[in-house]
C-alpha cells in the first residue's frame, strides 16, 4: 500500500486545486445546468404532445435519464486533452519521466481527485432540477441501484481511459483544443448523452453499440432505470469493463511509443 | 464628421491588420487548423443528428417544424462562428487583465475595444460558419416562401444583426473582468451557456425562461425571432423585425459597460 501513498497525495492536491477555484467551478457547473434545463423543457413538450413519442420511456424515466446523464457528465470536467498538450508543449513531461512514478497512475490520480466533490455538487444541483420538474423515477429495486453504482464507476474509469488515449495525440500534434472538441462531439452522440440510443435509427444504433462510448452514459443510465433484463445488464456492464481496462492498456502502449518519439526529438 | 469617418476607417484597418497577424500565427500550425475546423464540423453534425432523431419520432415541437428548428440551430452556429473567427479576442479579456497584460493595450494609440476584438482568432469559427451555412441553405430551401429581393436583403440584415447581438453579449460580459478578477472568462461563459435556450423555439419554455432570453439577455433575437420572421410564423414574425434594433441596443450597452470598466481599470502590475 505504501507505494500508492504518493498517488493519494496527487489526488488530494488535484482536489485542492478545485477548492481554490471553487467559484469558477461552481459557475461552470451551473452554466452546464442551462443545457439540462433546456433539455427538460424540450422533452417535456414532446412528451406532453405525444406521450408515446418516448417509446419505452415514461416521462419520469426520461427525466431520470437526463439527470443521470448530467451527473455522469459532470465528473472529470477539469481533466481533458489540453492539459496533456500543455505538458508536452512546455516540456513538463520530461520532468514526469524523471520522477519515480507511473505516468498513467499519476494522471488517474489527478483526474479522480476532484471526482467526489464534482459528484456531490452535481447530485445536489441535479436534485434541485429534478424537484423543480416534479421528481424523477428512482431505481425500482436495490439491485438496480447497486448495479448502477458499479456501472457508474466503470463509466468514470472508461471516461479516463478514453481521454488518456486521445490525449496521447499531444505527442504528434499541438492542436489539442480541436482534438478535445472532436472527442467530445463523438462522445456526446454515441454515449447517449444527447439522446437515449434506443431512439436512433438502426444503422446509428448499430454503430453506437460497437463503440466504447455507450458505456459512459447509456449503460449506467439504463441500469439505473432497470430497462434491461438480467443477462443484458450483465453483458453490458461486462462490455463496459472490457472497454475500460482494454483502453487503459492501450493507453499504456501508446504512452510507451510516445515517449520514444520524445526521446528521438531529444526532449 | 469627415475626420471621424477617417478615424473609423483607420480603426477597421488596424483591426484587420491585428487579426491578420493572429491568423498567421495560427496558420503556422497547419494541422491544428485542420483539426479545429473538423472538430467544429463534428460538433454541429452531432447537434443536427440530435434534432433529426427527435423529429423522426414526432412531426413537430409545439407547432415548430423540423426545418424551422434547423434554421434556429444554423443561426446559432453561424453567429457563434462569426464570434470565434473575427472576435475571439473577447474571450481573452479576463486573462489579459488577470495577468496585467491589458496594460499594453492602453499604451497603444488605438481603441482598446478594437484591440480586444482582434486579440485572437478561433479558426473553429470557419468550420461553424461553413456547416451552419449549409444547414441554413437546406432549411431555407424547404420553406414555402417567395424569395423577393426584399426578403433576401432582410435575411442578410437578420444574420448580421444576430451575429452582432452575440458579439455584443460576449463583449459586454467580458467587461465583467474589470470588476471580477478570474484567470478565465467566468461570467462570459456563464452567460454564453444561456444560449442553449436559443437552440429551440422559446414557446416550449416557462414565462420566466422566456423573459430571460427575450428581455434580459436577448438570445431569442439571435435565432428564434429571425426564424419566425423568415418562415412567416404569424404570432412571432413581427417581432423578428425588431432584431436590428436589438442588435444596435446590445452593441451600445456592451460598449458602454466596457468603457465603464475601462475607466476603473487598475493594473495588477508586473
Amino acid at each position: 500500500m505504501h507505494g500508492l501513498n504518493k498517488y493519494f497525495a496527487i489526488a488530494k492536491a488535484s482536489l485542492e486545486v478545485i477548492f481554490v477555484y471553487r467559484a469558477g467551478f461552481t459557475v461552470n457547473l451551473i452554466g452546464s445546468v442551462f443545457y439540462v434545463v433546456a433539455m427538460f423543457y424540450l422533452w417535456q413538450t414532446i412528451f406532453l404532445v405525444k406521450p408515446g413519442a418516448l417509446g419505452v420511456f415514461t416521462w419520469p424515466e426520461m427525466k431520470a435519464y437526463l439527470i443521470v446523464a448530467f451527473i455522469l457528465n459532470s465528473t472529470m470536467t477539469w481533466f481533458d486533452e489540453s492539459s496533456m498538450g500543455q505538458d508536452v508543449r512546455e516540456g513538463r513531461v520530461a520532468i514526469d519521466l524523471a520522477r519515480p512514478i507511473d505516468f498513467q497512475l499519476k494522471r488517474f490520480a489527478e483526474a479522480t481527485g476532484p471526482v467526489p466533490f464534482e459528484l456531490i455538487s452535481a447530485v445536489a444541483i441535479g436534485a434541485v432540477v429534478a424537484f423543480v420538474f416534479g421528481g424523477i423515477a428512482l431505481p425500482a429495486d436495490p439491485v438496480h441501484l447497486a448495479l448502477f453504482i458499479v456501472s457508474a464507476a466503470l463509466a468514470t474509469l472508461l471516461k479516463f481511459s478514453i481521454i488518456y488515449c486521445v490525449s496521447m495525440t499531444a505527442f504528434w500534434t499541438t492542436g489539442m483544443q480541436g482534438v478535445s472538441n472532436a472527442r467530445m462531439a463523438v462522445q456526446n452522440i454515441f454515449s447517449g448523452a444527447l439522446i437515449p440510443l434506443v431512439f436512433f435509427p438502426d444503422w446509428l444504433r448499430g454503430l453506437a453499440s460497437v463503440l466504447p462510448f455507450q458505456g459512459m452514459i447509456s449503460t449506467p443510465a439504463l441500469t439505473y432505470l432497470g430497462a434491461m433484463d438480467g443477462p443484458t445488464t450483465a453483458f453490458m456492464i461486462g462490455t463496459q469493463a472490457v472497454w475500460a481496462f482494454g483502453l487503459l492498456l492501450c493507453g499504456r502502449l501508446l504512452w510507451r511509443s510516445a515517449v520514444k518519439a520524445v526521446t528521438i526529438n531529444g526532449g | 464628421m469627415a475626420a471621424r469617418l477617417r478615424h473609423a476607417r483607420w480603426l477597421v484597418y488596424i483591426y484587420f491588420r491585428c487579426l491578420g497577424q493572429q491568423m498567421k500565427a495560427i496558420l503556422a500550425y497547419e494541422a491544428d487548423f485542420v483539426i479545429l475546423m473538423i472538430s467544429a464540423g463534428l460538433v454541429q453534425i452531432t447537434g443536427f443528428l440530435f434534432i433529426w432523431t427527435i423529429f423522426q419520432r414526432i412531426p413537430d415541437i409545439n407547432g415548430w417544424t423540423f426545418w424551422q428548428v434547423v434554421m434556429m440551430y444554423s443561426l446559432i452556429f453561424i453567429t457563434e462562428g462569426v464570434g470565434s473567427l473575427f472576435f475571439e479576442g473577447t474571450w481573452r479579456v479576463s486573462r489579459l487583465i488577470y495577468n496585467g497584460n491589458f496594460d499594453q493595450m492602453l499604451l497603444r494609440p488605438v481603441s482598446p475595444i478594437v484591440q480586444v476584438l482582434a486579440a485572437d482568432v478561433g479558426f473553429n469559427g470557419l468550420g461553424n460558419i461553413i456547416t451552419g451555412g449549409v444547414l441554413m441553405l437546406i432549411a431555407l430551401g424547404n420553406v414555402q416562401v417567395q424569395w423577393t429581393p426584399g426578403r433576401l436583403l432582410m435575411l442578410a440584415i437578420l444574420i448580421v444583426s444576430a451575429a452582432t447581438i452575440r458579439v455584443a453579449i460576449n463583449l459586454g460580459t467580458a467587461a465583467s473582468a474589470f470588476w471580477i478578477r478570474t484567470p478565465w472568462s467566468m461570467v462570459p461563459f456563464f452567460v454564453h451557456q444561456l444560449g442553449e435556450f436559443a437552440k429551440y423555439p422559446i414557446t416550449i419554455y416557462s414565462m420566466a425562461v422566456q423573459a430571460l432570453v427575450v428581455v434580459a439577455i436577448p438570445f431569442a433575437f439571435v435565432s428564434f425571432f429571425p426564424t419566425a420572421y423568415l418562415f412567416n410564423v404569424e404570432a412571432w414574425s413581427a417581432l423578428g423585425l425588431l432584431t436590428p434594433l436589438v442588435a444596435v441596443y446590445c452593441l451600445l450597452v456592451a460598449v458602454w459597460v466596457f468603457r465603464r470598466g475601462l475607466s476603473r481599470y487598475e493594473s495588477t502590475g508586473h
